[in-house]
């Protein structure tokens, strides 16, 4: 009970497990725990996976968590009972959307299903104009009389979006004091408290998600809050953020949004922080589950962020507009199931057998095969050691399977068709990392890294990375604890985005600090709200730009000492470069206009620094040596590859493929060809082999 | 409609038979390596249309999608499509075709960039510039990248309306942009001197040759890969995929022959003749023929098109295989489309082509009106089938500069399908993944102020499946502007299917400074707004499924909760006044309040 806390605890709450990562300041070590997710009291889960690791919170001084509560309440639409008021004459916009219709030839096509139903959708007199003055003023007798109906029908939470309210939130914070004064215990939420950005569709459906998830996400965190204090954790808790940053617990109580990704997100943070541990400056993060495999990119030793996504996917999800690493997905994980069609196509996914009942191997019920079973029948599984022997697979089974659904209607062997899938796999996944680069200009060689991490990530890097023609495949330590060890590395971060319209040469530099500044402020007030003692401030200033005329705007970073020196004639050549590298051109001739100012406040935390493990010689000790395994690869067929025990590997080891390296939660596959030597921090460095 | 309907049995065993020989062909190639190659072209489409949308310079192509790219085989047969928009599916084809029946094979040397926007060849406007640049594998072509994009500007008049092709801009024949490597300077000139715009043009350009070469390199490491003989077998394997998909689909349609009639409103000269639409679908075993011969002959305004053969793939596509990809021919090996030169989607020289894109979209629909009594549980009633966009141009008091907005793209309604309600307020057929503007955004750029976008009340048809709600949308002028529309489907509104009643049409109007609007019987409209004057855009409802009066009362009751059809039209079409318990209980006493209130403030 007096020991001086000294511990920082990570836990990220997924759909399956439960991770607990956990930083011991004093002796520098890492602590983990992985335990089943318990849905009922999600804070079991934490607690076990604390016991797991080893560690008591009592001893802890910051406790930081992901959590998929807020996503999960968006897409099982779990949420509030939710009503929206905004401006006379749009309270349409978040039914009509932006009217596209991606899946072109379907007659049976959807769109979005909004969270509120149009009878819950209220209109009030007021408008703004889009340079922000009044065109007419709120009437607030129409703002208490709608109060009072939503009283009268039992609304748990409102959302408010006026017409360009992003220029002038008068009208906004006005409603929100009137609906809050009138409607005790309401969660109330303002558009421009989260997105202060154009675009009324998206800012509708951001503000909406807010307060369809708040109650929910406030009641869990409240709760998780009153739980660790029972169990005598004195320190701060804070909040992981779709940007991989944190915040204040008093911050995601209210901008629950915010946290919608955190999960992923942190993975991403983890692999910024590995990478320049390692000195890498470009890499592709690469996490594979059991559902779908995950991209995001590193570029000059930074996360990329986007300002906004679909959640939900593209065909029929609910946009929304906040800050979150750029993360590409495609519906490809251990758990794809492989069919032949009717007419004799082989395919995998996006159909999946998911956690129950699961691969067929796993003995559940599954009985379509799947990614995992292809996996076993070809010996890169071990059957006996599957999450560290605690789950025995059936190999038996998954071979059955795929001879009789795959491989006897195309003609092939169990083993011919096994690899088929996992070649089939490679190559979808191999698009989740082209969607986070060549779409965004970028081009995949020039990232020659990909970490791999998540449950199945390594035992695919290898065919990935080729795939890509990528050179190198880092494996971090615990690739299976990954999301929660991102956590320990992030820092406390506050994204802000406000839309100012003008022509660059219309706008002054002075004119452009004062607005940065007013920006910034709210950021700069929860740093300090949140009582961190940073180590620094970082700030990092962007403009979203176009040439007068385009509609498309490109985020430009603006150094710092762009104000200092450099002016206008360094912001338009900053944009010119960034547009000649988003689409291929500058125009340097053409005028530039800026559509939103970006700022993101970093208060910078202390890190872990990542633990050394033990040196050792080229060749890897006996006790990480547990024989070999026979097992099939698309270079050479059946081989004996030898098999290591990764937790007994030691720094400077060498080994060559085939090969297998066992942990608790994954398998990391060498091909033939392929060479690893461990580095200093324990990842596994593998060079890929050239074909 | 229908003529016969012998039964089905022994055609779908042998389309059942057809399946197992393609099944025994395919079984000489890899499974594996087909699937890898079908990911492979769809990958390769893919970037070729990423590469294009980022490098392109006007938005009408990377926002509008009005772009396609594709490859093509040897002999110009589809091998994958990135579209774009759906009525795109077709005309690259016939282009890359043409191509070949001009140059031959022979013809055709390494390095060469093959170019024409001849409307008679690509069945658009002049604005769709088709590149092609074959792909050689030892000194033989194997396939085709290809790459269609709509310029912003191709010369001819500004506005206003065109009656011959001569008045659309600039026609570039069959030529070589590129010959063995070497670029046609003068020819690139040519064009350049025929712009309004040419240094956007020249970037256009370049962008397209750029998502050709992007294709170039896929077939080429495809092939360097797998091998030339895995790569063919493996496209044929996918062709016979799509045919047998498609061909199961045709043989579960009973046969028959099927016709349908419909009308646009007139062709912007004439305003008071309707142009007939006729289509004659027959489906017999497991093959379709559409036939258009029926269709209007070609008409003086500028809503020709080459569109016949596309519009009936758009339409065999949705129903045979919607999913199916690639985009490839093999999926319509099983149609056969009877299209006569010199109709209004088979126009000859020199018919004006520039608003192509219109009348294919009520040709697609009455494609399904006609299939209807056959496979009513798969078709879709008819749709609002206008992008409902308005041009407005004026000069911007802030700085003295002529502005232009392509104002609207407002979506509009759906049709009703078995089972189902219409969507509301969705892209018309030919628009596929194209977004509307955001009102803030128009109002920070031009100086209009929205004082509504809102679905527009009892505009879906009525029935036992109710249409799809139209967008009403009215913006007021700031300072004086200019205000013309091409609007069709005003005076024929879209149909109901299997009993259920027509939608609302589109409509075109105005609102005087006095509060008082103006509604126009037709929608072609020029005109100008002085500040304080508003423009009016109201987008057609999808048509109705079934008998309205076996709509279930509690869906009625939701439709009147949510306000998507009027106390009135409750009592009129479905024949349900709620009782005071139900206003009581879904809150209609309010919404009926608020309605009445709204509607009286205009």
């Amino acid at each position: 009970m007096n020991r001086t806390p000294r511990l920082r605890i990570a836990a990220d709450i997924g759909g399956t497990f439960t991770d607990v990562a956990a930083f011991d300041e004093r002796r520098g070590t890492l602590h983990l725990g992985k335990t089943l997710t318990t849905p009922a009291r999600l804070i079991d889960g934490i607690l076990e996976g604390m016991r797991k690791a080893g560690v008591a919170l009592e001893e802890a001084k910051l406790f930081l968590h992901g959590s998929t509560i807020a996503i999960n309440t968006m897409l099982e639409r779990t949420g509030a009972k939710t009503a929206l008021v905004t401006t006379r004459g749009f309270r349409d916009i978040y039914e009509i959307g932006r009217i596209n219709r991606p899946d072109s030839f379907n007659l049976r096509h959807r769109k979005h299903a909004p969270l509120v139903e149009r009878d819950l959708r209220f209109e009030v007199g007021e408008r703004m104009r889009a340079d922000g003055t009044v065109h007419r003023a709120l009437d607030l007798a129409e703002v208490e009389a709608i109060a009072d109906e939503l009283a009268a029908r039992g609304i748990e939470a409102v959302a408010v979006l006026f017409l360009h309210a992003y220029r002038n939130p008068a009208h906004e914070r006005a409603a929100k004091a009137c609906l809050e004064r009138r409607l005790p215990g309401v969660f109330v939420t303002i558009s421009s408290d989260l997105s202060q950005e154009y675009r009324e569709y998206e800012r509708t459906s951001t503000a909406v998600a807010n307060a369809y998830i708040g109650p929910r996400v406030d009641r869990y965190l409240g709760e998780i809050e009153s739980e660790i204090a029972r169990a005598n954790f004195g320190g701060r808790f804070l909040v992981v953020q779709s940007t991989g940053g944190l915040y204040a617990l008093a911050e995601a109580r209210r901008d629950c949004v915010r946290m919608m990704e955190s999960g992923p997100a942190a993975g991403v943070i983890g692999t910024q922080a590995l990478c320049r541990a390692l000195g890498i400056a470009d890499a592709i993060a690469f996490d594979m589950g059991g559902t779908t495999a995950k991209a995001g990119v590193v570029r000059g030793g930074a996360a990329l962020v986007t300002g906004s996504t679909m959640i939900g996917g593209y065909l029929t999800g609910l946009p929304l507009l906040t800050p979150m690493i750029d993360i590409h997905e495609v519906g490809t994980g251990g758990g794809s199931i492989a069919t032949v069609s009717a007419s004799g196509a082989l395919r995998v996914g996006p159909q999946s057998a998911g956690a129950a009942p699961g691969p067929v191997c796993y003995g559940l019920g599954g009985s379509e095969p799947t990614v995992t079973d292809a996996n076993l029948v070809l010996g890169r599984l071990d059957a006996r050691h599957f999450l560290g022997g605690e789950m025995a697979l059936d190999a038996k089974a998954a071979a059955a399977a795929i001879r009789r659904r795959i491989a006897a209607p195309l003609g092939l062997s169990a083993t011919q068709a096994a690899l088929g899938i996992l070649r089939i796999a490679a190559a979808a996944m191999s698009h989740a990392v082209k969607g986070v680069t060549t779409d965004r200009g970028l081009d995949p060689g020039a990232f020659p890294v990909l970490v791999a991490y998540g449950g199945a990530g390594p035992l695919h890097a290898s065919m990935v990375a080729r795939e890509l023609s990528m050179p190198r495949v880092v494996v971090p330590r615990a690739p299976g604890h990954f999301s929660a060890f991102g956590m320990l590395l992030a820092d406390f971060r506050r994204d802000l985005v406000r839309s100012h319209f003008t022509t660059l040469e219309a706008v002054g530099l002075d004119t452009l600090a004062a607005w940065f500044a007013e920006l910034e402020a709210p950021g700069q007030a929860a740093l300090a709200a949140a009582d961190l003692r940073a180590r620094g401030v970082t700030v990092q200033r962007s403009l979203d730009m176009r040439y007068v005329g385009q509609e498309h705007a490109v985020t430009v970073e603006l150094p710092a000492t762009v104000f200092a020196r450099g002016g206008k004639a360094a912001i338009k050549r900053a944009f010119d470069a960034a547009h000649e590298e988003r689409y291929g051109r500058g125009s340097p001739g053409e005028p530039a206009e800026i559509v939103s100012i970006r700022s993101a406040v970093i208060g910078r935390m202390k890190h872990p620094t990542l633990e050394r493990i033990a040196r050792g010689g080229a060749r890897p000790p006996d006790a990480a040596r547990a024989g070999t395994r026979r097992a099939y690869f698309e270079a050479g067929g059946w081989a004996a590859a030898a098999v290591y025990r990764r937790e007994a590997l030691e720094a400077g080891n060498r080994i060559a493929g085939p090969a297998l390296i066992e942990e608790h939660a994954t398998t990391t596959v060498l091909q033939p060809g392929d060479r690893l030597v461990v580095e200093p921090f324990g990842s596994l460095d593998i060079t890929i082999g050239r074909p | 409609m229908k003529t016969s309907r012998p039964p089905k049995r022994s055609l779908q065993r042998a389309a059942a038979a057809s399946r197992r020989v393609a099944l025994a062909r395919r079984r000489r190639v890899d499974p594996v390596a087909v699937e890898l190659v079908r990911n492979g072209l769809i990958a390769a489409t893919e970037e070729m249309k990423s590469v294009l949308m980022r490098t392109s310079y006007n938005m009408i192509i990377y926002e509008a999608l009005d772009f396609t790219v594709g490859l093509f085989d040897r002999d110009g047969a589809t091998l994958s499509i990135g579209l774009g928009l759906p009525m795109f599916i077709r005309g690259m084809s016939d282009v890359v075709k043409a191509k070949l029946a001009h140059w031959g094979h022979a013809g055709i040397d390494p390095g060469d960039i093959l170019l024409t926007n001849d409307s008679y060849t690509t069945g658009a406007h002049l604005n769709h510039l088709t590149f092609s640049i074959p792909v050689f594998h030892r000194g033989r072509i194997v396939a085709f990248s290809t790459c269609m994009a709509h310029w912003q500007d191709i010369g001819g008049i500004l506005n206003g309306l065109t009656t011959d092709i001569w008045s659309e801009g600039l026609q570039i024949p069959l030529v070589k942009y590129h010959a063995r490597g070497v670029l046609n300077t003068e020819m690139r000139d040519l064009i350049l001197m025929n712009v309004r715009r040419p240094d956007r043009a020249a970037g256009d350009l370049e962008a397209q040759l750029s998502a050709c070469r992007v294709g170039v390199r896929h077939m080429e490491e495809m092939i360097a890969r797998h091998g030339i003989d895995t790569v063919l077998a493996a496209i044929d394997a996918i062709m016979d995929h799509s045919e047998a998909e498609a061909r199961a689909r045709v043989a579960a349609i009973p046969d028959g022959v099927y016709t349908a009639e419909s009308f646009m409103d007139d062709d912007a000269i004439d305003l008071d003749v309707p142009v007939p639409i006729r289509v004659k679908v027959t489906v017999r075993g497991a093959n379709m023929t559409v036939d258009l011969s029926g269709m209007s002959p070609q008409v003086k305004g500028f809503f020709n098109s080459g569109a016949g053969v596309a519009c009936a793939q758009v339409a065999f596509k949705c129903l045979t295989g919607p999913r199916d990809s690639p985009i490839n021919d093999g999926s319509f090996r099983p149609l056969t489309v009877i299209v006569p030169p010199g109709t209004v989607v088979s126009a000859t020289h020199p018919a004006p082509m520039r608003v192509w894109m219109t009348y294919p979209m009520t040709v697609v629909d009455t494609i399904f009106k006609a299939l209807a009594p056959a496979i009513p549980e798969q078709v879709i009633a008819g749709h609002h089938a206008d992008l409902v966009i308005a041009n407005i141009n004026g000069i911007h008091p802030r700085d003295g500069r002529l502005w232009i907005y392509l104002g609207g793209l407002i979506g509009g309604g759906w049709g009703a399908k078995a089972g189902e309600d219409g969507v509301n307020v969705t892209v018309c057929m030919n628009d596929g993944d194209t977004h509307n503007g955001p009102s803030e955004q128009v109002e920070n750029k031009f100086p209009l102020l929205v004082r509504h976008y809102r679905l527009r009340q009892d505009s879906g048809g009525a029935g036992e499946f109710r249409g799809g709600l139209g967008a009403e949308c009215e913006v007021e002028a700031l300072a004086r502007v200019n205000y013309q529309t091409r609007v069709d489907r005003v005076n024929h509104p879209p149909w109901g299917l299997a009993g259920g009643a027509s939608a609302r049409g589109n409509r075109i109007g105005m609102r005087r400074k006095d509060g008082r609007e103006e509604l126009f019987g037709t929608g072609k409209v020029n005109m100008r707004l002085d500040a304080g004057e508003a423009y009016t855009l109201r987008s057609g409802g999808g048509g109705g499924f079934g008998d309205p009066k076996k709509r279930p009362r509690a869906a009625v009751l939701a439709d009147l909760r949510l306000g998507y059809i009027s106390p009135e039209a409750a009592r009129r079409d479905y024949g349900v006044v709620p009782t005071a318990r139900e206003r009581a209980a879904l809150h209609l006493d309010a919404v009926f309040a608020r309605e009445a209130q709204v509607d009286g403030r205009g």
